[in-house]
């Protein structure tokens, strides 16, 4: 067997464990090196044959004769209409107006320039957004059809340079899933500081729970940050947001930000 | 002969061979996930109709409680609908595109929640639309071959698979289930997935020269 072949068949067994496990940061490093030397494999190779597995067992299986229940078909439905609903009601607009006056010629370099630029910012910017907060909406619209418990508490800003900041959490304890959404959060510059949530549940922890870190990007729109807390909540009781070092800390010395607590408190004087 | 009876018992194993690993039954298949990517509220609930039940079978194993999994099974949809786009026929079959996307998201599941639990007692309704619906599922070609290769590996390999790819055990907990060094599991699996793999290359490869010389 010489090099190549030896190469190969490493690649081979690295594509086949990473259908079913995840891999060492050492083995992903070695995948993609070796990927990058032979494009004739795609990362998905094995993926396919997973999935393929997968339905071959599940038909091999007898015991598998579950029917979705009615009501959570219901409830895919519900999510998908009022998704639909959403953009059915986009304000109107003339596209074959707008397509004449676009296929003039004085206006096809701008249109060329602008849509490179657009498309190198978006390209910048999905890479984030699929990482960190791909579906969020869609997510947090599931979590609103279907906790039975959901939980929904305005920020109240705790400083003056807060007070005008738009927003609230929504928090489902029998989920312990949850979401905020800001609008108009000071961008943090994220090698320096990150933005941390808290969990407040006092009758099980002396400290408030670290319910993650997250990065302001822009204050004109509303941005929607999952909630992930460190430890299984009980009661929460409020929630807060303080700025931190990056990464967060695990008890905060820092003065609180935002606050949403359960009773809206009282107005000062 | 092992082969020509897989032809015999699948008529649109030729699709198989004309399109490499892709769709099998075009004309059952066709254009649902099209539809669905344009947001035509019919052929999303075909697609519910259609892949429901093994989604949801699926994520009840995958899943601790039944929360999470009603929970995964609206998040594979929503993604579903958002990825019908992407769908390209020649690069594989639907029901392969739909396994695809499920497992990778019940796998994240999987991996935020951090627990996992064997189905022994199945509490959900049965119905007789299961059996027709698994029958229609095993018409596909691909699947026939997938099923083929399965049923060639011994007992103890297949259960280990299964344990792996449809539970969705980590090898670790295989390793302590089956009680078995973590480096066999590990080796057992990837074996595994790569015969069955190659299995299917070669069947497709001898149906491709049968039918193209």
């Amino acid at each position: 067997m010489d090099r190549k072949d030896k190469e190969k068949q490493i690649l081979i067994e690295l594509l086949a464990l990473s259908a079913v496990e995840h891999l060492s940061f050492e083995d992903e490093q070695k995948l993609a090196q070796l990927l990058l030397h032979y494009p004739e494999y795609t990362k998905d190779d094995f993926a396919k044959t997973a999935a393929l597995s997968q339905i071959g067992f599940y038909l091999m299986d007898d015991t598998a004769n579950e029917t979705l229940p009615s009501e959570i078909r219901n409830k895919i439905l519900k999510t998908y209409d009022s998704t639909s609903d959403e953009k059915n009601t986009l304000p109107g607009f003339n596209f074959n107006s707008l397509f004449k006056t676009l296929i003039k010629p004085a206006y096809a370099w701008s249109i060329t320039v602008m849509l490179t630029i657009g498309l190198s910012y978006s390209m910048i910017t999905f890479k984030t957004y699929e990482n960190n907060y791909r579906y969020l909406p869609l997510k947090r619209m599931v979590l609103k059809n279907t906790a039975k418990d959901l939980m929904n508490h305005p920020w109240y800003g705790k400083t003056s340079d807060f007070e005008t900041i738009q927003g609230h959490v929504i928090w489902s304890h029998d989920k312990q899933k949850g979401f905020i959404t800001i609008t108009g959060m000071p961008i943090n510059d994220s090698s320096l500081n990150q933005y941390q949530i808290w969990i407040v549940d006092p009758i099980k922890y002396l400290n408030p729970v670290d319910g993650g870190v997250f990065d302001i990007t822009t204050s004109e729109k509303e941005v929607i940050i999952p909630i992930n807390p460190k430890l299984p909540i009980f009661n929460a009781r409020a929630f807060a947001i303080t700025l931190e070092q990056p990464g967060g800390v695990v008890v905060s010395s820092q003065p609180l930000l935002l606050t949403a607590p359960k009773e809206r408190p009282k107005q000062k004087i | 002969m092992p082969l020509l009876e897989l032809i015999i018992n699948n008529l649109s194993i030729k699709d198989t061979a004309e399109s490499g690993m892709a769709n099998t039954n075009p004309k059952a298949n066709e254009n649902l996930l099209a539809k669905v990517a344009s947001g035509n509220p019919e052929a999303f609930e075909e697609l519910i109709n259609k892949y429901g039940n093994l989604i949801w079978s699926i994520a009840r194993r995958y899943l601790s409680n039944q929360n999470e999994a009603e929970d995964a099974v609206q998040e594979i949809f929503v993604a579903l609908w958002q990825s019908a786009g992407r769908f390209d026929p020649n690069k594989a079959s639907e029901i392969t595109f739909i396994s695809m996307i499920t497992r990778r998201r019940l796998i994240d599941n999987l991996r935020k929640n951090n627990k996992h639990k064997v189905l022994k007692s199945i509490e959900d309704s049965l119905s007789d639309d299961v059996f027709s619906q698994k029958s229609n599922l095993e018409e596909n070609a691909e699947i026939s071959l997938v099923i083929r290769a399965l049923k060639k590996l011994d007992i103890q390999d297949q259960e280990l698979l299964s344990l792996s790819i449809y539970q969705g055990y980590s090898h670790l907990e295989i390793a302590k289930l089956l009680n078995l060094p973590l480096g066999t599991v590990k080796t057992k699996i990837r074996r595994n997935l790569m015969k069955i793999r190659e299995d299917i290359k070669r069947i497709n490869t001898k149906v491709k020269h049968l039918y193209h010389g």
